[in-house]
């Protein structure tokens, strides 16, 4: 732990989460109109966002971009303010969001979306900002086309590598898994370049969420009965918590109760805590719901409670514990905010819309 | 309503045979009735069951609705407009078939054909779809299932209505077309017949008068 390292980042971190709505004002939008809602977003950091949707065009999809471009820039923000092993982490999980981009952009391209069709759906992040995305939409009238064009990318090569499965199956999903392991990939080899507590809750946080990613993958296929070949090629990175053999036993498993019961002996055999209350909680949930998306919600907020038990395992201040905590905060906020637009806008009960917020 | 007596022999035979036919149609008109409350009976059941099935569907289609509503919630809007551009459409026939219902009438009977489930692949992204949206697929295949099962009802109803107002127009027409005019027949018979015994006894009391008569006469003459 260094605080000469975080002199800039704690401080940045600590005011932004300050900044943060706090979650018994979220509830209330549940109850609120979306000219009310966005009356009161205003007084809120996504201001700058929400400032350019015009009145005529006030629904959830133009929220949706101004909340998503308001994380970027927060994240961008403290990306500035990081050292330069963290800042190598959170561009990479940045990158997620500009991988989104070229997947919105494959999208178009398979379906023969015109460019600004598909540009009403490209959020600027990374070094694939609104210009960029046009020039290469404009430029490129195939998948393929598409994939050449991208080659100069760091995901390039694997789009390169991707394209004859996409040639023989004629979709997409193998460019959409192909940058999906790159981008998770990436995530957690900058895991592995940080030092001491640093990689030690890095590697706790996103270890959780990299598996938490697999879990849900594997439980889907599950269920939709895919494969246990296609299950595998559609799994991301694997953590320190789970070895190969223990998703290979996983995707071999009979049911959804067998594959948590599996994974649990695994991350109970490897001394994984955290993964431990993650796959305990989602079982307890399966038994009693046997939904999987009830499943999924019980994943996105065991990881967010990582990332604050972290805070208070360790220190929250001056290690990456507190910025990932954070931006897992904010990105949960973002995702609350646009369920309750929608929701709002589809007038569903505000009592169903606050049951499907993940709060902390 | 006109009855063509010039084509009608006015004899005992017809007469019987007329009465025959007249104990025959009101016979078949007997069992047209029993057909029609039959067919009356089965056209409740099925009404019985709309309400329920309407139900059913409308629930379904609701539970679909929010389910895809929750979806786009969770993943947004517009990352679900996104990915179903390049999603496959679920290709479901519906297959339509007959059986025996009541009174042996065919009745359509409708079944979706379910896609070959061995050859699964995921339609969406499993990254940046939530769970949710396989559960609204499943959801929609539910509603249509609903969908229909109450078209077949529908279909059915439909049918057994034209059957009941086939039966309906023949018992119609024996009640008040064939019945009146063998009625009619009749009546014209026995008048006719009752005309001819009435000329006859006036034969033969005259006949009778006139035998009366010459024997009288003879009786007279002397020998």
């Amino acid at each position: 732990m260094s605080a000469w390292k975080y002199k800039r980042l704690t401080p940045k971190v600590i005011v932004s989460r300050l900044r943060l709505i706090d979650h018994r004002d979220i509830v209330k939008l549940c109850n609120k109109k979306l000219e009310d809602a966005s009356s009161m977003l205003m007084k809120t950091p996504y201001r700058p966002e929400i400032v350019g949707i015009s009145s005529q065009q006030l629904d959830s999809a133009s929220f949706e971009k101004a909340l998503v471009k308001n994380f970027i820039r927060t994240c961008n923000e403290v990306i500035k303010c990081s050292p330069s092993d963290v800042r190598s982490l959170l561009l990479a999980i940045l990158m997620k969001f500009e991988v989104s981009n070229v997947k919105t952009m494959l999208r178009a391209k398979e379906a023969g979306a015109s460019v600004d069709q598909a540009m009403g759906f490209v959020t600027s992040a990374g070094k694939l900002d609104d210009a960029a995305c046009r020039k290469i939409l404009e430029d490129s009238n195939s998948v393929e086309e598409l994939v050449d064009a991208l080659a100069d990318f760091e995901y390039g090569a694997a789009l390169k590598e991707a394209l004859s499965e996409y040639e023989e199956s004629e979709t997409i999903r193998a460019l959409e898994v192909a940058l999906d392991r790159f981008v998770y990939g990436r995530v957690w080899k900058a895991t592995a370049r940080l030092k001491g507590l640093d990689g030690k809750i890095a590697r706790a946080v996103l270890g959780v969420e990299i598996d938490s990613t697999n879990v849900k993958i594997v439980l889907r296929c599950k269920t939709m009965r895919v494969s246990e070949n296609q299950t595998r090629s559609y799994l991301v990175a694997s953590s320190d918590a789970f070895a190969e053999n223990d998703w290979e036993d996983a995707i071999r498993a009979a049911d959804v109760k067998s594959t948590l019961g599996v994974l649990l002996g695994a991350a109970r055999c490897a001394f994984a805590r955290d993964q431990l209350y993650m796959l305990t909680d989602i079982l307890r949930e399966y038994e009693s719901s046997r939904s999987l998306s009830q499943l999924e919600m019980v994943l996105d907020r065991s990881l967010l409670g990582i990332s604050l038990r972290m805070l208070k395992r360790y220190t929250a201040f001056f290690n990456i514990g507190a910025v990932l905590a954070f931006l897992n905060l904010k990105w949960f906020e973002v995702r609350n905010l646009r369920a309750i637009v929608h929701g709002i806008e589809s007038r569903i009960p505000p009592d169903r819309i606050t049951k499907m917020l993940i709060l902390p | 309503m006109s009855v063509d007596l010039a084509v009608i022999h006015p004899t005992r035979l017809e007469l019987l045979r007329l009465k025959r036919r007249r104990a025959l149609a009101q016979g078949i008109a007997d069992i047209l009735k029993k057909d029609y409350d039959a067919l009356v009976m089965a056209l409740f059941e099925f009404v019985r069951k709309i309400p329920s099935l309407r139900r059913q569907m409308r629930e379904a289609l609701v539970e679909a609705y929010s389910s895809f509503v929750e979806s786009q919630m969770i993943a947004g809007p517009r990352k679900i407009d996104e990915v179903s551009w390049v999603c496959k459409p679920v290709d479901r026939e519906v297959k339509v078939d007959v059986r025996k219902g009541v009174l042996g009438i065919l009745l359509p009977t409708m079944e979706i054909v379910e896609e070959n489930a061995s050859a699964a692949d995921p339609r969406f992204d499993l990254l940046e779809t939530p769970m949710k949206l396989d559960e609204v697929v499943q959801d929609v295949g539910t509603a249509l299932h609903h969908i229909v099962r109450l078209a077949e009802v529908q279909a059915s109803m439909k049918e057994i209505l034209e059957v009941m107002s086939l039966k309906r127009r023949q018992i119609n027409r024996i009640e008040y077309k064939v019945l009146p005019q063998l009625d009619a027949s009749i009546r014209y018979v026995g008048l006719i017949l009752e005309e001819t015994e009435r000329q006859d006894a006036i034969r033969v009391r005259v006949l009778q008068r006139k035998r009366k008569e010459r024997l009288q006469k003879t009786m007279e003459i002397p020998v």
